[in-house]
């Protein structure tokens, strides 16, 4: 597909099923955000679903070594290689152009992709509890030991949209011999098909991972039929799930950042603008609060004229970092963000976020709002561009406005507090000094280790 | 006495009569004072037309309101025509599924019930399904039509039926009360019992609902066993989309046939699809004149063109009943119907969304 035609043709995304590639007549038209047909999504119906699980089941894994190498070589051929007809580039265009995602965050997805492959293995050993083996032959059992085993056979995935990077999770699975499908979220659809279709390219079967793009009515089934389930979604399918031990529902993230007084703001503003503005600020690692100890006024000023420099571009312009949206949708988030932001100080955004690109789109600017105290609901309103409230904080106000957070950065001398923090469990991360909210690393848990709900111990002796 | 009056509408489906002397006639017997129902005789009195004058064609059926909520309560002996006499071969009172609202009953009589059977069967033959097999039927039984007519079609065909016990109204309602797992259950109990019946008898035809069908062809067993024995699957009730047909026909259960009915109590019939080459296309031409449809569009009331979807408007017309411009549940492409048939054709036809202010809960039927 050629990367600035006007008139090409439109991709096609089949479902990827366990006899290979399967076109419906039951096609989703993916738009793009000028609202001009794009992509082609094969819908599948129930049975088409019950079907795939049912062969996912029959199949077995492929062995440790053939998995690892396909997974890695996968893992290459989705950074730089042709895979099912776009290469890299076309395929960073198509996000860009469908999602409304800025360059910057294909980019970085990219990046992290060869850091993960390369070592799914080794990151998933992490998890591995210091009293179980991986193989019953291991000479620990003789004596008896915990054997680390799968909790399941199939483990399914509705893939988010708002960030490409997010695939590096699931594949975690594969490493450890779980068959996957994954359902792709309709706003971005591209990388889970690319990602499954360079699995199959690198060595899995048909039967192994599979790709079940679904209508909201027939998505349940893909969760219905597999052992366990990782679910993307906002507070309402984290609700619905959250009473099922064989789903893990993946909220919104509700990043935060804690400066204190015996910390210079000034020294991390450059961190603190990027764990708001990476990833085009639409992860659920992006910041959404910032608390600082003392007057927060400085600190949100400071804030917002570093995030009023960045370019309103289209988002597949290679220096673009902010999100593009339909005009409408646009509009409809800056209403919202309007109406959620009455009682503060706007430094940055305050007579709006939406700017027309003149093409039926609009770039969503970031926006800057000072809350009057540390308990504003605000502070948990995580939008889906560079939106950051900036909250007064105080040793007596405690660790309560700091819960229900994805990361945390702190940046403080104080140990107590940081045991506290540490401490607290709806806290998932806490990142220490001049750390974004975004920090990632192999081997090194997300939101908890996946490991944990994927597989358990399995007492052995003999 | 049923024999002596308007001989027409006695015609076999077959031999197409005239549809507006039959319409004419089919007018003169409900609106007898001798010979119609108590409860269209009554109807008759508050109508703003004369049924006897002013119905001459098909197309004059659209004067008639739509009477089926006022099925839901009226006493059933008054559907009864009084031409049938003081001891009418009445085979039951069947009522809808109840899928938007409270139940509506209607009467079968023998021979309108012998009738449709008749041709149901005709048109089997037609797609070449075979006689004398036994056949197993997971269908709404109790108070709905299809759960008495189909079993006695296996019979009427030299083979024996085997009939499982399935309440839609259950499945529903558990669905509506957001019991969702629970109606997967019930489904799995239907299941198990047509497993029993496969396992241990000779069934070469499953009559089936689509959800349990697609239900069963998730299980190994139960697709296998299919395979095995069964001949043709028929299909009967709601809709099944493209997609679904496609992987039953192709890949599930390859080389058996796979028929499309579609019906409900509401039409005292169900229309087998259209015998066709094409295996994507699923075309449903009624018996007209005894039953005819108009596809329109459901706020202004208008045909929709050729190729267009609406809301599917039925005609019942009978000796046995009468049942003109009732609005159906359910949506369709409209298609030119063969020489000889009287109104519209139906294709791709699916579940409306919301009915009279009711969202419509689709579930094991």
């Amino acid at each position: 597909m050629g990367g600035t035609s006007g008139t090409r043709d439109v991709v096609r995304l089949d479902a990827l099923g366990p006899a290979g590639a399967y076109r419906s007549r039951n096609v989703q038209t993916v738009n793009d955000i000028r609202g001009e047909p794009f992509a082609e999504l094969s819908l599948v119906p129930p049975l088409f679903v019950a079907r795939t699980m049912s062969a996912l089941r029959r199949a077995d894994p492929l062995p440790l070594e053939q998995r690892l190498d396909a997974i890695a070589r996968a893992g290459r051929a989705f950074a730089t290689e042709t895979v099912g007809g776009l290469s890299a580039e076309d395929y960073q265009h198509a996000v860009c152009r469908v999602s409304g995602l800025p360059w910057v965050t294909t980019e970085r997805a990219i990046e992290a992709t060869v850091r993960y492959t390369e070592h799914a293995y080794l990151s998933a050993q992490q998890a591995r509890p210091t009293g179980a083996v991986d193989d019953w032959r291991d000479p620990r059992t003789r004596s008896g030991s915990g054997v680390w085993v799968r909790r399941g056979d199939v483990f399914a995935v509705h893939a988010p949209g708002n960030t490409p990077s997010a695939h590096t999770l699931w594949l975690q699975s594969l490493a450890l011999g779980y068959r996957v499908a994954v359902r792709p979220s309709s706003r971005e659809p591209f990388s889970p098909h690319r990602w499954i279709t360079a699995l199959r390219d690198a060595g899995f079967g048909a039967d192994q991972v599979a790709l079940l793009p679904t209508d909201h009515a027939t998505a349940d089934e893909v969760v219905r039929g597999a052992d366990l389930a990782m679910v993307y979604g906002d507070d309402e399918v984290v609700r619905k799930y959250s009473s099922m031990a064989t789903v893990l529902p993946q909220g919104p993230g509700r990043s935060k950042i804690l400066i204190t007084k015996d910390a210079d703001w000034t020294s991390c503003l450059d961190t603190v603008v990027s764990s708001v503005s990476a990833h085009g600020g639409a992860a659920c690692i992006n910041t959404t609060a910032v608390f600082v100890e003392g007057d927060p006024a400085p600190l949100a000023q400071a804030i917002a004229e570093r995030l009023a420099a960045l370019p309103s571009l289209p988002p597949q312009d290679p220096k673009a970092v902010l999100p593009v949206k339909p005009l409408d949708v646009a509009r409809r988030i800056e209403r919202h963000l309007l109406a959620t932001a009455v009682g503060t100080v706007p430094w940055l955004g305050g007579d709006g976020i939406v700017d027309d690109l003149g093409d039926g789109t609009a770039v969503l600017r970031p926006a800057v709002h000072q809350v009057p105290g540390p308990d504003a609901r605000q502070t948990g309103v995580e939008l889906p561009f560079p939106c950051v409230w900036v909250a007064p904080w105080s040793p007596e106000v405690g660790v309560g406005p700091l819960r229900d957070t994805l990361a945390l950065t702190v940046v403080t001398d104080d140990e107590t507090l940081v045991d506290r923090l540490v401490g607290e469990p709806s806290i998932a991360n806490v990142y220490l000094g001049d750390r974004p909210t975004h920090w990632l690393a192999p081997g090194v848990p997300h939101d908890d280790y996946l490991e944990s709900f994927l597989m358990r111990t399995k007492a052995c002796v003999r | 006495m049923v024999d002596d009056i308007d001989r027409v509408l006695d015609t076999p489906i077959g031999d197409r009569p005239d549809p507006d002397e039959f319409v004419r006639a089919a007018m003169r017997w409900h609106f007898g004072p001798g010979t119609g129902s108590p409860f269209w005789l009554a109807r008759a009195r508050t109508l703003d037309f004369d049924p006897l004058t002013d119905v001459k064609v098909v197309d004059d059926l659209a004067l008639f309101p739509n009477v089926c909520d006022e099925l839901r309560d009226v006493r059933a002996e008054d559907l009864v025509p009084r031409g049938y006499g003081e001891h009418p071969d009445v085979c039951g009172f069947f009522e809808s599924g109840g899928t938007t609202g409270r139940p509506k009953r209607v009467v079968v009589l023998r021979d309108w019930f012998l009738r449709s059977q008749e041709w149901i069967s005709t048109n089997l033959d037609a797609h070449g399904v075979p006689r004398g097999v036994n056949w197993l039927t997971l269908l709404p039984s109790g108070p709905h039509m299809a759960g008495y007519a189909y079993p006695r079609l296996a019979r009427d065909r030299g083979g024996h039926g085997f009939s499982i016990d399935m309440d839609p109204r259950w499945a529903r309602r558990l669905v509506s009360a957001g019991r969702a797992e629970d109606a997967r259950d019930y489904s799995g109990h239907l299941l198990e019992q047509a497993r029993d019946l496969l396992r241990s008898q000779d069934v070469g035809l499953l009559a089936i609902t689509p959800p349990l069908l697609e239900r069963l062809a998730a299980d190994d067993e139960l697709t296998d066993l299919v395979r095995a024995k069964v001949k043709a699957v028929i299909w009967v009730g709601t809709h099944m989309d493209a997609d679904t047909r496609d992987l039953l026909g192709g890949e599930v259960f390859p080389g058996v046939r796979l028929i499309g009915c579609f019906g409900s109590t509401m039409m005292m019939h169900s229309c087998a699809q259209r015998v066709t080459e094409d295996a994507g296309e699923v075309v449903f031409d009624p018996p007209s004149p005894y039953i005819t449809f108009r596809v329109v569009d459901p706020d202004s009331g208008r045909p929709v063109a050729h190729g267009g979807r609406g809301q599917v408007v039925v005609n019942h017309v009978s000796r046995s009943f009468l049942l003109p411009n009732n609005l159906d549940r359910d949506e369709a492409t409209r298609v030119p119907g063969p020489r000889g048939q009287v109104g519209d054709s139906l294709a791709d036809v699916a579940p409306v969304q919301v009915f009279d202010g009711e969202a419509v809960v689709e579930g094991v039927y």
